[in-house]
């Protein structure tokens, strides 16, 4: 039987004056790491393995970008939850 | 968390990437520079590259990168001997590898892992 796949894909800006580099781009990294789903967040085009720093740092994105967040896995709703309320409490 | 350390010839190039690496990643992660040769100028020094493996290692692994030919040549010299792999050189490159095996380590990831994530690191565009 294969295993309960789910996905859930959401929208989410970020705050004005925060970039997604350095610090708050760990932040984000941490999180998407506490869940098993595949995670993606989108920017401009671009798509990065939620779940790398390196990719998620070479999205460039500013403060102010719509970020499209996109889960696949058993905990898909949860990880997006998590993943748009770290973003929406970034801080430089 | 897994302890990174970064060995260079330059003492002033591992600790810069040092002060990098705990700044993206926050201060918990153990990130431990070892540069230079004995006599403080640029070199390797396997005494130091040793040094630094202990003082990164809190249990759950070290994962040691290295900046170009004989800084290895060191590392794998001191490893020789000592393959259980809870220290593990890693073929990555420098910068990158040490920002993202830091960021997972300290998410609290396992040595494989950060491991993968700093030799993943040659894979990621810039931009």
């Amino acid at each position: 039987m294969p295993a309960v796949s789910a996905s859930s894909e959401s929208t989410v800006a970020l705050p004005a004056g925060v970039a997604l580099h350095a610090r708050p781009a760990a932040t984000f990294v941490k999180t998407a790491l506490r869940f098993r789903s595949r995670l993606t967040v989108g920017s401009d085009g671009k798509v990065a393995d939620a779940k790398s720093i390196l990719a998620v740092l070479a999205l460039g994105a500013i403060g102010g970008t719509v970020l499209r967040l996109s889960a696949e896995g058993d905990d898909a709703p949860d990880a997006v939850a998590a993943l748009s309320s770290c973003v929406s409490g970034l801080v430089e | 968390m897994v302890g990174i350390v970064l060995v260079s010839h330059s003492l002033e190039l591992a600790r810069g990437l040092a002060d990098l690496a705990s700044q993206v990643a926050g201060a918990d992660v153990k990130v431990e520079p070892a540069g230079g040769g004995p006599d403080g100028k640029l070199g390797t020094n396997g005494d130091a590259v040793r040094e630094a493996i202990a003082r990164a290692d809190s249990g759950q692994g070290v994962v040691v990168l290295a900046d170009l030919g004989s800084s290895i040549l060191t590392v794998r010299h001191l490893l020789q001997g000592k393959a259980n792999g809870h220290v593990r050189l890693v073929d990555a490159p420098f910068v990158e590898g040490a920002v993202a095996a830091a960021v997972m380590s300290s998410a609290g990831q396992s040595l494989e892992d950060v491991a993968r994530a700093a030799e993943d690191a040659r894979g990621v565009s810039k931009f």
